[in-house]
């Protein structure tokens, strides 16, 4: 196995495949609505 | 690749994990701390270090219990039993003892050297009364934890500019170890610190789960996307990339690195970069957070959890935020009840870390059924969750839950003598701290990083964190801990 280098990280070009673009897509979608999900128990519950 | 940011190399097979070394040593700290329950005081003869302008009279044991032994004396002990116990545990990590106990020596003798520094008054003094009581004209009001900062910046000049020392000191330079044994401790002082306000307390776990959201569903997808579409960086380097910017540093990169299957040497360069910025991040953001949010104590604590990458880094810059921001509300007669500062960003930290293995599991998973389907290559298995789990997080729990039991059930707890045992147990936790920030300083060579060309993989990393994680961090922190201050000192 070749052993890697830094100009190897950018050096070819690989286009976001559908799965990548899912996996970005859901995480950051999920994660803003439970992110608003939990800043209104954070409004119901106040801490203290 | 760069040697100086590489993990310690073992002379043999290590016979336990970091992991397990780090909570057998956390737990016998904790257990022999709890000894004085019984009336044995097993941990007195640690060494202390007030602030001081005389330095014959800063060192002190820990208890008066052993007045007899003498700062000097306090000194040597806890040398000794540190040596013997981490030689100990570096002979089960596979190392070769004498090799280590050299090196712990010199790397003992700097960074405790660098913790009696910072308590000298004319850095550490806080307020007018302080000064007068030290007869300081001036102070830069760092509190005796600017010692932290005197170590970090000790590493740094060895590491930069005696490299072959630096090189010499390599095993004894595990940041990642003294970290864990100090958070294993820590869980009993976090304990001890809610105990006494528990709605509180329960509120900041529940406020501990938005920071998971945060770090693995806001800022990796966001991270990933930057290195993938900004940059060009192939998949093998974006995952870890985006796990070391987003989770928590050394371990998330590595685990991701695993989880995809990619080339060990990967995510171990993707390391070294996380420890550079994280001791960027160390050096700037707690004076930030004290120049801007002094008033907001619990926003600060939250974002050096969610901004500063690497357990050891993030809890060293919530050490120092805390202090720093005592320090300040101190001078404007407001003395906050120490400890929750730390608390709130130790359990930001520990929140983040428990789901690295689902989050290598679910790659693992994506990676090996759909982006690189290999035939016969094994595919990702539940066993990886565990794993990757970072045991070491076992040991806080156990410490932290057994140490809220004993203060609300027992009458140790109600009577103080489980604040003063844990009290014991957290001065050794602080030096821990102290060898943690200067072995960071050490593995830090910046030169030599940069020749070997990280000046992309810097530029993804710098645009990613300080272009989004950091100010996303801090509108997180706001939106969750504005308006709450830790409970006054009674």
């Amino acid at each position: 196995m070749p052993k890697p280098n830094l100009r190897e990280a950018t050096s070819t070009y690989e286009p976001l495949l559908p799965i990548e673009k899912k996996l970005i897509g859901w995480s950051l979608g999920t994660g803003l609505a439970l992110l608003v999900v939990l800043l209104v128990i954070n409004r119901l519950v106040p801490l203290g | 690749m760069s040697e100086a940011t590489l993990p310690v190399q073992a002379a043999a097979p290590p016979r336990l994990s970091e992991d397990l070394v780090a909570v057998g040593l956390g737990l016998a700290v904790f257990v022999l701390a709890l000894l004085s329950l019984a009336g044995a005081d097993a941990l007195g003869w640690l060494v202390t270090t007030s602030v001081w302008t005389d330095p014959s009279a800063a060192l002190a044991p820990i208890s008066k219990a052993y007045a007899s032994l003498g700062g000097a004396g306090a000194l040597l002990v806890t040398y000794l039993i540190l040596t013997a116990v981490l030689s100990a545990g570096a002979y089960l990590l596979g190392d070769e003892v004498r090799r280590f106990a050299l090196a712990f020596t010199a790397v003992f003798a700097i960074a405790y050297a660098s913790w009696f520094v910072g308590s000298w008054a004319y850095l550490a003094a806080v307020t007018p009364a302080d000064q007068a009581k030290f007869g300081v004209a001036w102070s830069l009001k760092l509190t005796n934890e600017g010692g932290y900062i005197v170590a970090l910046l000790a590493g740094l000049v060895i590491a930069n500019a005696f490299p072959t020392f630096a090189e010499r000191l390599r095993s004894a330079v595990r940041p990642e170890l003294y970290i864990k044994v100090a958070i294993v401790i820590l869980g009993a002082f976090i304990a001890v610190t809610m105990a006494s306000k528990l709605t509180l307390a329960s509120s900041l776990m529940l406020r501990g789960v938005a920071a998971i959201i945060e770090a693995y569903l806001i800022y990796w997808p966001v991270v990933y996307l930057i290195a993938r579409k900004g940059f060009g960086f192939s998949r093998e380097w974006a995952a870890p990339l985006a796990s070391g910017v987003s989770i928590c540093g050394v371990a998330a990169a590595i685990a991701t690195g695993g989880a995809i299957r990619a080339r060990p040497q990967v995510p171990i360069l993707v390391s070294s970069l996380v420890v550079v910025f994280a001791v960027i991040e160390v050096l700037v953001l707690p004076f930030i957070a004290q120049t801007f949010m002094s008033h907001e104590p619990l926003v600060a604590a939250a974002w050096m959890g969610l901004a500063v990458k690497t357990d050891g880094a993030a809890l060293a810059a919530g050490g120092i935020t805390q202090s720093l921001i005592q320090a300040k509300a101190a001078a404007e007669g407001i003395v906050y009840q120490p400890g929750w500062m730390l608390t709130v960003t130790a359990t930001v930290k520990v929140f983040i870390d428990v789901f690295i293995g689902v989050w290598a599991f679910i790659l693992a998973y994506i990676w090996t059924n759909h982006i690189n389907p290999q035939a016969g290559a094994q595919k990702a298995q539940f066993g990886e969750i565990w794993e990757r789990f970072p045991k070491f997080i076992l040991g806080f729990v156990a410490t932290f839950l057994i140490t809220l039991a004993l203060a609300l059930w027992t009458n140790a707890g109600s009577s103080g003598q489980l604040t003063a045992a844990i009290g014991e147990a957290n001065g050794l936790r602080v030096i821990f701290f102290v060898l943690t920030f200067f072995s960071i300083g050490v593995m830090s060579n910046f030169r030599q990083l940069w020749q070997e060309g990280f000046a992309k993989l810097a530029a993804v990393y710098l645009v990613s964190l300080f272009g989004f994680v950091v100010w996303v961090g801090f509108v997180i922190s706001w939106l969750f801990f504005a308006g709450v201050k830790p409970p006054l000192a009674s």
